[in-house]
């Protein structure tokens, strides 16, 4: 059984920044591998589609209440990678993994982990905005229902919360009976945002958040992140740079499924160590 | 690899700011050249090209800046546009004390000038910035790390012009405003080898991304002297 601990409660000396202008370099985290506790680590891991090896040994330590940011070239694996952390990929014929993926130091893989459980912790957020073709309310009790919360009052209480956190309450306060499909794109994705906050995760992984929306609506998903940043450990896969330098404190840089750097973000996008990071971030890929 | 239209235009940015600073350098010649001479047309082309230099150094500051806002650079790209305003800005302040060094002109001897080695210190001044071009160009640590020792020397020719002055001084029959023009010029010159310094500075952190400004020991001497 998966004995997934409420970080929120138990790692309270981690410090975190205000915000990500303050350049995120804490003394105790002078680097993002190696040492420390980690919300997210991984250790020699790889995700294979039958033969194809689209994640190749990454060791890496995600931090807690931080924003990291996953960039490379299409089919780099890092969605893969992402998308490992919730076992999206469990879905996918084929697919299996080595090595070890730690929540809370307790393997993601592990023989008696529960996905239900572990994917209440680790949220998810795609690139197209999906809600349910139902009531904008009915979309953000929904999984608290399956989570046993019956209660009117208690579920009133968690999807004004929820929307609240998501920053579209004053957006939809008066239309909650409203089928969600008729909010625009950019309140819908918040909307999704607000519905993964409802069964309060301790992660929200963001796949390309932004990349079906408007730069208004993006601006408000950006804001967001920086919002939630420091009461939940998030991780976003972007293909837009500048939005990577934008909202995270440490970015990660995948090549054809191996972890060429992970660094502070103002480190990586001013002086990155790898040859090949800068070559990538500056256009210069061959 | 093929270069892209942004990387084009970081060598074309790049390609302005060395033809400024040959522009720079050129103008310190002309100016110690026509104030040994007392030359007053030499003078006022000196100032004319300053002029140049202003306004080629805005218009480089401009394209930089829409350069950052338009293209958003990052790693060397950043750093070299970073670099490129701030050498741009210590070639101008350059120009700047040529022609401070032409308005010493109406108070100061042939015979005063020659008594102290200006031309050596100017030629010294602008080899230093010669050479931290050169290291800009090239992208060469090494020669930047050069162009910082070299500092020193100048500073050593200042001191001692200051001594000899301040010894001149003494005599009762001294012209102390011409006296203090020299001191002024030495001064100039000194002020240009530091420019040129910063410049080096600069170029160590274009190829490294480190900042090495100010990372003596003086901060700990001083609490050091303190506690003494």
């Amino acid at each position: 059984m998966l004995m997934i601990t409420d970080v929120r409660n138990t790692s309270e000396s981690v410090p975190v920044p205000k915000t990500t202008r303050e350049i995120y370099l804490p003394p105790q985290r002078s680097t993002i591998t190696g040492g420390g506790a980690a919300h997210i680590a991984a250790r020699e891991f790889s995700v294979y589609y039958g033969d194809f090896e689209a994640v190749k040994r990454v060791s890496a330590d995600i931090l807690s209440k931080y924003v990291t940011a996953i960039i490379g070239p299409s089919g780099c694996g890092k969605s893969t990678f992402l998308r490992a952390i919730n076992r999206m990929n469990d879905l996918i014929p084929g697919c299996h993994t080595t090595g070890s993926l730690l929540f809370d130091g307790e393997d993601i893989y592990g023989k008696y982990t529960d996905e239900v459980l572990l994917r209440k912790k680790v949220g998810m957020v795609f690139q197209k905005p999906n809600p349910f073709p139902k009531s904008i309310f009915d979309n953000i009790a929904y999984g608290p229902r399956l989570h046993g919360v019956n209660d009117k009052k208690k579920l009133m209480e968690i999807v004004e919360r929820s929307l609240r956190k998501a920053a579209i309450w004053d957006e939809v306060c008066d239309r909650l009976d409203k089928n969600a499909l008729g909010l625009s794109g950019g309140q819908q994705q918040r909307l999704c945002v607000a519905r993964t906050l409802a069964v309060e995760p301790e992660v929200l992984l963001l796949d390309e958040p932004t990349s079906a929306l408007d730069p208004k609506a993006t601006a408000k998903i950006e804001d967001l992140i920086q919002e939630l940043r420091g009461s939940y450990t998030i991780m976003i896969v972007t293909h837009n740079m500048q939005q990577a330098s934008r909202v995270s404190d440490s970015t990660m840089f995948f090549y054809e499924g191996i972890l060429v750097e992970h660094a502070p973000t103002a480190q990586l996008f001013v002086n990155p160590k790898d040859p090949m990071t800068e070559d990538y971030i500056t256009g210069r890929f061959s | 690899m093929s270069s892209r239209p942004v990387h084009e235009l970081i060598k074309e940015l790049s390609q302005v700011l060395v033809q400024l600073s040959d522009k720079v350098v050129e103008n310190l010649f002309n100016a110690l050249h026509a104030v040994k001479h007392q030359d007053e047309h030499g003078a006022r082309q000196i100032r004319i090209i300053d002029h140049e230099i202003d306004v080629a150094e805005v218009n480089l500051e401009e394209r930089c800046l829409a350069f950052l806002a338009l293209q958003q650079p990052v790693a060397r790209d950043l750093r070299t546009i970073v670099t490129i305003i701030k050498i741009n800005d210590d070639l101008e302040r350059i120009g700047d004390l040529a022609v401070h060094i032409i308005d010493r002109m109406p108070e100061i001897s042939p015979e005063m000038l020659d008594s102290f080695a200006f031309e050596d210190m100017g030629a010294h001044a602008a080899e230093m910035v010669k050479k931290s071009i050169e290291a800009f160009i090239s992208k060469d640590r090494l020669l930047a790390d050069q162009v910082c020792a070299l500092d020193e020397e100048i500073d050593v020719m200042h001191r001692s012009v200051f001594k000899k002055v301040t010894t001149l001084m003494k005599n009762q029959d001294s012209d102390v405003d011409q006296l203090i023009a020299a001191l002024s010029i030495s001064r100039y010159i000194e002020r240009m080898a530091d420019h040129a310094s910063r410049i080096a500075y600069e170029v160590i952190y274009l190829v490294t991304g480190e900042i090495v400004r100010h990372k003596g020991v003086l901060y700990e001497k001083l609490i050091e002297s303190i506690k003494e």
